[in-house]
């Protein structure tokens, strides 16, 4: 039966297919319309590359290791030696494409454990709310009253400063944005009547919180962990810088930053590739990053 | 013509967006005479705010693109004057009245900081210099204009402190300051209760007439664009349809759009008024409410603790037969929402009894056969349905949480989406690659799905436009033919609900204060407040118009909220 009220209106007038972009066509334009961030996936890309090839792209991979060659130490940059050589004759080139695995393998390590678990604590406490919410988020403030590079000192000096450590260090703090950001999208996307619903249909918690809500808190987290990654790299550079991290002679950009600044000014090279090293590899993460914020339009 | 104050003269805009660019007005010609009402009518997206923003002048450049027309204002190109010329005439000259009073106001200021700022710019813009009591004397003058009293307890006000109908006639005063000649008026109201908005479309009319106003009103409303233009343009797809005389428009319609647009409005009174009977032979009682009480602590202060209790619901007594349409209809925050929440087993009762198909809800809201008796529609489907995942994902949620396994639910959701009129095809589409009225077909697919005997309705219509709604409420008609379904339908569209249920019940401030027979009520209202409420809906006719209860100023402000004094 037609009810009369409708029956004078055809039903095709909503029965219109739309044929507007698909949002991840709109994305993707957003993403090409910003230069910047064209360039922040390409120095990131490269980073990664060579970071996977560094044994075939090095061009002299035993300088990687525990190499002397006391005939080119100190000598600048060159065509031999693109980066010039440090205080015993490695090719500073090769160290800072083997010191990219180090890096990355620190921002994998880290994010790897940190994320899925601050995100974990963001879920859980925007969700229940109440004590849940207090508890976790209480104990997020407290850890981020904690300065970090105490925290890493203390942990390194307990266990031994290694890059394990290292990690393991960074790790216990950095889990804690990821609970504030989750926590903070998570209590907004609870005034909306999708949750409800979920929650009418008769869905479980782990339903409503990993299916319906975490979806939309992905492009956060992916914008997040891509700003993450620069800062990463920065704070495991700082500890070797200290001497808290990576040991020698495994090829690490902060502790040839170390060394390098002993030979300053003379031997500048020495401590400045390995800084521009980082440099660059942060300057991509981030440029990355801040595409991805405006291609996908989310606040971090 | 010499007298157009606003001539509007083959306005062609179009949008670049992503790299695509679509028209958004074609030849749009409008012309506003000195004194006149003129009232711009369409549907969302025919491209009405478009128009009003070129005008005044806010369209942001990109994305659009003006190709080509003429905006004169006083024989005078704005679209050839440079930024600082255009500016002058901006509140003097022309001036505008946004749809949200709450989200025009910037929180953090007073009133009295908010207006005299309007003041000091254009004063600035005009090259005049008033201090700071020459500026709250002008203030007060326009307060009176829009009939506030009490001039400084709202001018120290902060906006969150004021009512949506106070907050909105202050936003006609800030309009008013510099003397406008042409008011602009984006569906003022349209966010305020009907009653407030009668008032507000009321104070508007007599501003008109007392102050030589012309005014350009922008709506999607043809009851109140009745009450408000001397002439009228209809507008679809960017493109003005069909303009005539109001009298013509509503006697004779000649567009079929025009036609469509007026058969879609649900009538009042009349002949044309549809009265729906409970169509089941056998009738039993499947919601029985005693008593119902409902109050929420409001915690301030220190520690928050609970200062005092806002009751929601008084009270309430109801009775609902299966197959019944049952609407609940009541104001913004009459309580509606919460007597839904509570069927639902959303919320506990604070006192009384619930029971649903003879059975104490307390003893069966946990369990999963429930969620097979009662389900909801929401009111907008942008916000119900997640955003981030597919039809057929968003449908399968309550069949997988009851049992059924993926075989069955691929066919379930098959059936579902064609008993709503979908093609399955859209089983793999996100909800924003569907239009408005299909995202709610999916949603009442989702609360059909565990076939339920009882679907509360939240608004289901009022996201969507007028010809929309049509299709949905037949929908709805389709559905609980076939499935034997009882409807409670919540809303404050008076008009639609006359001719969608059966049996209706007014809330006011938490409490029934009438409930019976749809056709009883509109056509005998006895309580006070169903009386004001009646004579409030906009109509499209003047028969209708004759035929609403006849109720004084006074009487009004004996139920209403009053907008005029804090």
């Amino acid at each position: 039966m037609n009810h009369p009220l409708g029956a004078s209106i055809s039903g095709e007038d909503d029965m219109e297919q739309h044929r507007s972009l698909t949002s991840s066509q709109m994305a993707w334009f957003r993403f090409r319309s910003n230069p910047s961030s064209i360039i922040g996936a390409f120095i990131v890309l490269s980073v990664i590359f060579v970071a996977i090839f560094a044994p075939l792209i090095a061009p002299s991979p035993q300088s990687a290791g525990s190499f002397v060659d006391f005939m080119n130490r100190h000598s600048p940059p060159s065509r031999d030696f693109l980066f010039g050589t440090d205080n015993v004759g490695r090719d500073i080139f090769t160290r800072v494409i083997f010191g990219y695995r180090v890096s990355l393998g620190l921002v994998v390590g880290v994010l790897g454990f940190a994320v899925p678990f601050g995100v974990f604590l963001g879920l859980l406490a925007g969700y229940f709310g109440n004590w849940t919410e207090f508890v976790i988020m209480r104990f997020t403030d407290i850890m981020l009253a904690i300065p970090p590079l105490a925290m890493a000192l203390a942990i390194t000096a307990v266990l031994s400063p290694n890059l394990i450590n290292a990690m393991i260090a960074i790790t216990m703090l950095w889990w804690t944005w990821h609970t504030r950001l989750i926590y903070r999208i998570v209590k907004a996307q609870m005034n909306e009547d999708y949750v409800e619903a979920a929650r009418v249909a008769g869905a479980s918690h782990f339903h409503i919180m990993f299916r319906e809500l975490l979806p939309n808190c992905i492009s956060a987290i992916s914008v997040k962990i891509s700003l993450d990654a620069g800062f990463v790299i920065l704070f495991g550079a700082a500890l070797s810088f200290l001497g808290l991290g990576v040991q020698p002679p495994t090829p690490d950009l902060g502790t040839m930053v170390s060394t390098g600044s002993e030979y300053l000014p003379e031997y500048w090279w020495e401590a400045l590739m390995p800084g521009l090293a980082i440099l660059y590899a942060i300057l991509g993460f981030n440029l990355l990053g801040d595409g991805l914020r405006d291609m996908m339009d989310v606040e971090v | 013509m010499e007298d157009n104050i606003l001539d509007v003269r083959n306005l062609n805009i179009s949008f670049s967006n992503y790299g695509k660019t679509s028209k958004v007005l074609r030849d749009v010609s409008i012309n506003v005479s000195r004194g006149e009402r003129v009232s711009l009518i369409g549907q969302s997206g025919s491209g009405k705010t478009v128009t009003m923003r070129a005008i005044i002048g806010t369209l942001p450049t990109p994305p659009a693109i003006i190709e080509s027309g003429e905006i004169l204002y006083e024989n005078q190109n704005l679209l050839a004057l440079n930024r600082i010329e255009r500016n002058k005439i901006k509140g003097s000259g022309i001036s505008i009245i946004l749809q949200d009073p709450l989200l025009s106001f910037n929180p953090v200021l007073t009133i009295l900081r908010q207006m005299e700022d309007i003041i000091k710019y254009s004063d600035i813009r005009i090259g005049i210099s008033r201090g700071h009591e020459g500026r709250k004397k002008l203030i007060t003058e326009t307060l009176r204009k829009v009939q506030l009293s009490d001039y400084e307890r709202i001018l120290n006000s902060y906006p969150i402190m004021l009512s949506g109908g106070m907050r909105q006639r202050v936003l006609i005063g800030m309009a008013l300051l510099n003397n406008p000649k042409l008011l602009i008026a984006d569906e003022p109201g349209t966010a305020l209760d009907v009653t407030t908005q009668k008032e507000i479309l009321d104070l508007l009319n007599s501003l008109v007439k007392d102050e030589g106003l012309s005014l350009l009103f922008i709506t999607h409303n043809l009851g109140v664009v009745r009450e408000m233009a001397d002439r009228i343009y209809v507008m679809q797809n960017g493109k003005i349809v069909e303009t005539n005389s109001r009298e013509n428009i509503f006697k004779k319609p000649k567009h079929q759009y025009t036609i469509k647009l007026m058969e879609s409005v649900p009538p009042l009174f009349g002949d044309k008024v549809i009265d729906v009977k409970n169509t089941n032979s056998e009738v039993d009682e499947i919601i029985s409410v005693a008593n119902l009480n409902k109050s929420f602590p409001i915690r301030t202060g220190f520690f928050n603790r609970i200062t005092s209790q806002n009751h929601a619901v008084k009270s309430v007594n109801l009775t609902i037969n299966s197959g019944d349409i049952y609407g609940i209809a009541g104001e913004s925050g009459s309580g509606k929402t919460t007597i839904a929440k509570i069927l639902l087993g959303l919320y506990g009762a604070t006192s009384g009894t619930v029971k649903i198909n003879k059975l104490n809800l307390a003893e069966q809201a946990e369990l999963k056969s429930y969620r097979k008796l009662i389900q909801i529609v929401y009111q907008n489907p942008g916000s119900s349905l997640n955003r981030k995942r597919t039809v057929s994902q968003i449908l399968s949620v309550p069949l997988k949480f009851s049992g059924y396994s993926n075989t069955m639910i691929k066919d379930r959701v098959n059936e579902l989406l064609q008993m709503v009129d979908l093609p399955v095809s859209y089983s793999s589409m996100y909800p924003h690659e569907l239009s408005g009225g299909q995202k709610q077909r999916v949603a009442i697919a989702r609360a059909l799905s565990l076939e339920p005997k009882i679907i509360v309705l939240d608004e289901p219509t009022s996201a969507l436009d007028v010809l929309i709604q049509g299709t949905v409420i037949n929908l709805l008609h389709k559905l609980k033919k076939q499935l034997g379904l009882t409807y409670i339908f919540i809303s404050h569209d008076l008009s639609l609900m006359r001719n969608f249920c059966n049996k209706i019940a007014i809330m006011f401030k938490g409490e029934i204060c009438e409930a019976g027979n749809t056709k009883d009520i509109f056509s005998n209202p006895k309580h006070l407040y169903t009386k004001a409420l009646i004579s409030s809906i906009p109509v499209i006719s003047d028969k209708e118009e004759s035929l609403k209860p006849k109720v004084t100023y006074e009487e009004r402000s004996a139920v209403l909220q009053n907008t005029r004094k804090i």
